[in-house]
């Protein structure tokens, strides 16, 4: 054995699932180093902006850290809507019902205030078992001795050797993707959401969606508002900002040519959103990330030798039509990870832990909630072509129509049922088709003016400014055919825009013109849309480089 | 009842407590207790998988006394010895198994814990007797053999704090200076603790030492160590390292031939020594510190003089003294990107002497002082015979790695953004023409253009690197006279250019966001515009031309 720097366990990535399975192992007194590229925890770290606790999982966040609600977490939810938009029209539905199927409670969190809290205390567990938290050191791969993970490598440290390796290290993972469990090819198996967060003084919130200072709101979108892109929106409201946000399936950003911030600022004009925007909009950030689509891209053996992955970088983010939940299945398999690793060492052997993990995900039901089997019979049916065709013309057909109407009472309950959710193909019919539908026939007009102007991307891009160091993502082909959907997939880059990460050009050389692509990472928000859509050797910044989120 | 009733307990406790219960019995009534409770699953695992752990030990006890070796394997054997420590017990193991299957390892495995069992009863307790590794080992062809100065030296005299100021560009480094202020301040504090007069040395080497005489002494030194010679313009560690330990070594014990009696040096080395913690610095500190036959911490960010109580037994002799040592270097280096600190000391042995103690400092850890060029020091020009061998590593090229174009001092910044992107060429050469129409101007570019796939003619292509790039991520430059032909005028390049006097914009698009912070907008295409400004600079009539066009 080569002398590396030992610790029992190395915990890639300090946010929910990281922090859960460094805070559980760090109480079985495993000594725990949990390694964070960012300046903070919190600063890489983007999400739509609800945490839930259901009352089914084995861990829960505020379990693993008490005060976490009181210390960080914005609002609880408290009332959920979905807005079936068409036009102008929009019928809203409540699934406060869905919402609070097996939910003991669900807050709004802003990721940078709720993930440093989470590193303060993981610093101060693991740290008593001889470990600690590191930021600004930036895990490249896995070490490897005969073939075998043993550890990790670093770009800041010296390569370091564990028992364990906890994976948390986000949907990019570069540790899922040494190990060969993930990589980024297809773009079907990704979402990508982009968030604007709005300021807005907390009295205000309160009145304009007539709520208590102790309560929240949540709301979901869709609809025609996106150019017949497959997604939708939400709104969460925070103490004091909004967060609005759109999450597409990135093979329909892709195919559609769509630009992620027009769509979102799509939702931020809509009239609908007057009532709660006003007059003044101030975005304080702009941020993007790619979701997995756990139904596809979960992990079902989450682990390789001494590696287990958790959370985004295990593709454990449930995302079925209105039901987006992905920071607590991390906490529950980080926790769970840990505890794998603690039977297994109790065992007398500490390298079986990833299999006891693979075990426990499935005894707990965590991974039938993210690959449930109801939508691997019937959900894929939906999406084969044709199919998927018949019912569009069926919902749209007259017959298809009065259904709806009739049915209004049925369709309520349908987004209230989880069972029903669960089956949601990702073809247009849900996500477009049937919201337009809905709304065009059960719809009331909406006549608020919105006054709302969104920030042009350059003004969003200025607003992230940061130090991102040497570029860490290689075009390696720059052709136009290759890579040339990222210049409208990324959030940060835009046809004509240039400014942004990627630009097309044409360029003359040697008589003929050629269709190019350029690259400037200065800009990168390191959402990763274009390690998938475009043609690139794609790496995160060196620690404490890069994109820095205040809001998150 | 047992000791721990798992009904109490999450799965994630028990885990750890379980593993403390070797008895069986207890185990299954655990189990017992689990079933008529809550019944959990994985609990139960747990807990049969302990028992058949348990059990298992309990069939494996061996009587290493009686036990047949020829049934066991090798690991079998290994793990069996590990646990006896009676010497007389493993010699008849041992004996057994040479009769039987007489298995290499199996005997080895046998040696070594007679080895260990044996050796620590002759150690406990009483004094390390000091034995030469190469005595102690002489099966050993012991690398230590052909370093000439290992165990050269005991209880010999060392004095002063000695700095290698390394220079750069005809420059003495920061660092340099920095390790020269600190110094200073040790020193000056090290002589009023031990009522000495101790002095700091700077050290020069290389083709212009001798200019770097009064800025060492304005920073701090007592006495300028120099040697110059025109084979030093290059950094190569072998001369330099022989330089230095020369110097070092002079009117000392082992002083080189010429330098046994010099009138600056009575001692036999360095009491300390300070290197950078930069490339050649740290490759010269190893060097040196090893032919001194010392040790070195590097990388330190920290430096104190202070006594020190050691109870290591190499270090006092007697296992279980506490000695103090004083005037000890406390180096402290960060580990683990500063997480935790460790202090280096480095302090002499009984039969050998660590000295001089040693760091490398990393840049920026200490104050530039202010310097007093009013100091006056001592100066010694070193001379000494320079061997060719040493200098058989040529450098043959070089390259400077600085700011290259510096954009800062013009009176006219031209800068030229992805507006020139319907043919890069002509407009990189259109904008070099306006900039040779001025009379202190230079070429600046957009951020766009230099991370662009532009296929740019070989004559200007030389223009189009990082080092022309203003805003942000590049220069920020304030020139009277600032045109920005085609940027867009993203804030970080508003950056680089906002304190330009005068700003003047070319844009196609006049509603551009460079038209915030621009004096005069031009509306217009680039490859129409700047050449029409060349003219009107040629003949004197800029003002008016811009003044004309601003929209």
């Amino acid at each position: 054995m080569t002398d590396h720097e030992h610790y029992e366990a190395v915990v890639v990535g300090c946010g929910p699932g990281g922090a859960a399975a460094a805070a559980n192992l760090a109480r079985n007194g495993v000594e725990t180093l949990v390694l964070e590229r960012g300046v903070d925890a919190g600063s890489k770290n983007v999400s739509g902006g609800l945490i839930y606790a259901e009352e089914s999982a084995p861990y829960t966040i505020d379990g693993l850290f008490p005060e976490f609600r009181e210390e960080a977490t914005e609002r609880p939810v408290t009332e959920n809507y979905i807005h079936n938009v068409a036009g102008d029209t929009v019928k809203t539905f409540d699934i406060g019902d869905l919402h609070h199927h097996d939910t003991a409670w669900a807050d709004s969190v802003l990721r940078r205030r709720m993930d440093s809290w989470l590193a303060d205390r993981v610093h101060e567990l693991t740290h008593e078992t001889g470990g600690g938290l590191l930021t600004e050191v930036h895990v490249t791969g896995l070490l490897r001795e005969k073939g075998e993970i043993v550890g990790v490598t670093c770009e800041e440290l010296d390569p370091i050797a564990a028992d364990i390796v906890v994976a948390a290290d986000g949907v990019n993972s570069e540790l899922a993707r040494d190990a060969g469990l993930m990589d980024w090819e297809d773009p079907d198996e990704w979402f990508q959401g982009v968030k604007a967060v709005a300021e807005m003084d907390p009295d205000t919130i309160d009145e304009r969606f007539d709520i208590d200072d102790d309560e929240g709101e949540a709301h979901l979108f869709s609809g025609d508002l996106f150019d017949g892109v497959r997604g939708g929106g939400f709104l969460y409201t925070n103490e004091a900002s909004l967060s609005i946000g759109t999450v597409f399936h990135l093979d329909s950003i892709a195919e559609e040519r769509a630009e992620p911030q027009e769509l979102l600022d799509g939702l931020l004009t809509h009239p609908l959103m007057a009532q709660w925007l006003g007059e003044d909009y101030h975005e304080l950030e702009y941020s993007a990330k790619l979701v997995p689509d756990s139904k596809k891209a979960a992990l079902t053996a989450p682990h390789e030798d001494r590696l287990v992955v958790v959370g985004d970088a295990a593709g454990q983010m449930q995302a079925q039509g209105p039901i987006i939940k992905g920071m607590n299945h991390a906490v529950t398999a980080g926790a769970l990870a840990a505890e794998a690793f603690a039977d297994a060492r109790s065992r007398g052997d500490p390298h079986r832990a990833g299999e006891f993990y693979e075990q426990k995900l499935h005894d707990e039901g965590v991974m039938d909630k993210l690959r449930p089997t109801s939508y691997s019979v019937v959900g894929k049916l939906g999406e084969i072509g044709p199919i998927d065709g018949v019912a569009n013309a069926v919902a749209e057909s007259a017959v298809g129509r009065f259904g709806v109407r009739a049915a209004e009472g049925l369709v309520e309950r349908a987004y209230n049922s989880p069972m029903l959710v669960s089956m949601i193909p990702d073809t247009k019919l849900p996500y477009v088709t049937l919201p337009t539908v809905i709304g065009e026939e059960l719809g009331e007009v909406v006549t608020d003016e919105n006054h709302v102007q969104p920030p042009e991307l350059d003004d969003r891009i200025g607003d992230l400014t940061y130090d991102v160091g040497d570029p860490h993502i290689e075009l390696v082909d720059n052709s136009f055919e290759a890579s040339g959907t990222a210049v409208t997939a990324c959030p940060v880059s835009a046809t004509d825009f240039g400014g942004g990460c990627y630009r097309d050009e044409m360029v003359q050389t040697n008589g003929h013109e050629e269709h190019l692509v350029s690259l400037d990472t200065q800009p990168c928000v390191e959402c990763g849309t274009c390690a998938v859509v475009a043609d690139t050797e794609w790496e995160h910044p060196a620690g404490g480089k890069g994109v820095e989120f205040e809001q998150g | 009842m047992p000791a721990i009733d798992p009904t109490e307990y999450e799965i994630a406790e028990l885990g750890p407590k379980i593993t403390d219960v070797d008895d069986a019995d207890e185990l299954h009534e655990m189990l017992e207790l689990e079933e008529a409770g809550e019944d959990r699953a994985p609990v139960k695992t747990l807990i049969e998988d302990r028992i058949e752990k348990v059990e298992a030990e309990d069939d494996g006890e061996l009587d290493p006394e009686t036990v047949d070796l020829t049934e066991m394997t090798v690991a079998d054997i290994a793990n069996m010895v590990r646990g006896v420590d009676d010497a007389d017990v493993l010699r008849d193991v041992l004996e057994r198994e040479r009769e039987g299957k007489e298995r290499k390892s199996a005997i080895a495995q046998i040696e070594n814990r007679i080895d260990s069992v044996e050796g620590s009863e002759e150690q406990a307790g009483e004094d390390v007797e000091y034995v030469p590794p190469e005595e102690k080992y002489p099966e050993l062809d012991h690398p230590t053999n052909d370093k000439r100065w290992v165990e050269g030296t005991v209880g010999a005299e060392y004095r002063d704090m000695w700095v290698y100021c390394e220079t750069q560009a005809g420059e003495l480094v920061d660092v340099s200076k920095e390790m020269l202020g600190k110094a200073r301040d040790l020193m000056d504090q090290y002589n009023a603790d031990y009522d000495a007069e101790e002095r700091v040395v700077a050290v020069l080497v290389g083709a212009d030492a001798s200019d770097h005489v009064e800025d060492a002494t304005a920073y701090g030194a007592d006495l300028v160590v120099y040697m110059e010679d025109d084979r030093l313009e290059r950094f190569r560690h072998t001369p330099y390292t022989e330089i230095v330990t020369d110097m070092s070594r002079a009117g000392g014990e082992l002083a080189s031939e010429g330098h046994a009696d010099v009138d600056w040096k009575d001692y036999h080395e360095p009491r300390y020594t300070i290197f950078p913690a930069t490339n050649n610095g740290r490759d010269l500190s190893a060097l040196v510190q090893g032919a001194l036959d010392s040790g070195l911490a590097s990388d330190c960010s920290g430096l104190y003089i202070e006594e020190a109580m050691i109870s290591n037994p190499a270090k006092v002799g007697n296992a279980g003294d506490n000695k103090e040592f004083e005037r000890v270097l406390h180096m402290k280096r960060p580990d683990f990107s500063g997480f935790e600190y460790s202090t280096i000391l480095c302090i002499d042995k009984p039969n050998r002497d660590f000295h001089p103690q040693g760091a490398s400092v990393i840049p920026g850890s200490f104050e530039i002082p202010d310097p007093d060029y009013d100091r006056e020091a001592a100066v010694v020009e070193y001379e000494m015979d320079l061997e060719e061998e040493w200098f058989e590593v040529e450098v043959t090229e070089f390259d400077r790695l600085s700011g290259g174009v510096d954009l800062t001092g013009n009176d006219v910044v031209v800068a030229v953004g992805r507006g020139i992107g319907d043919d890069p060429t002509t407009g990189i050469e259109l904008a070099l023409d306006l900039v040779d129409a001025f009379e202190d101007a230079d070429l600046g570019l957009s951020r766009g253009v230099i991370t662009s796939s532009y296929a740019f003619d070989s004559h200007v292509e030389q223009y189009v690197t990082e080092a022309r790039q203003i805003g942000e991520s590049g220069q920020v430059v304030e020139p009277d006279i600032y045109i920005a032909a085609g940027i867009s005028g993203a804030i970080q390049h508003k950056v680089g250019c906002d304190e330009a006097d005068t700003i003047i914009a070319v844009n196609t698009d006049p509603e551009a966001d460079i038209r915030d912070f621009s004096d005069y907008v031009i509306e217009g295409d680039l490859f129409e515009v700047l050449p029409r400004l060349t003219e009107a600079v040629e003949k004197g009539e800029l003002a008016a031309a811009v003044e004309a066009s601003d929209d």
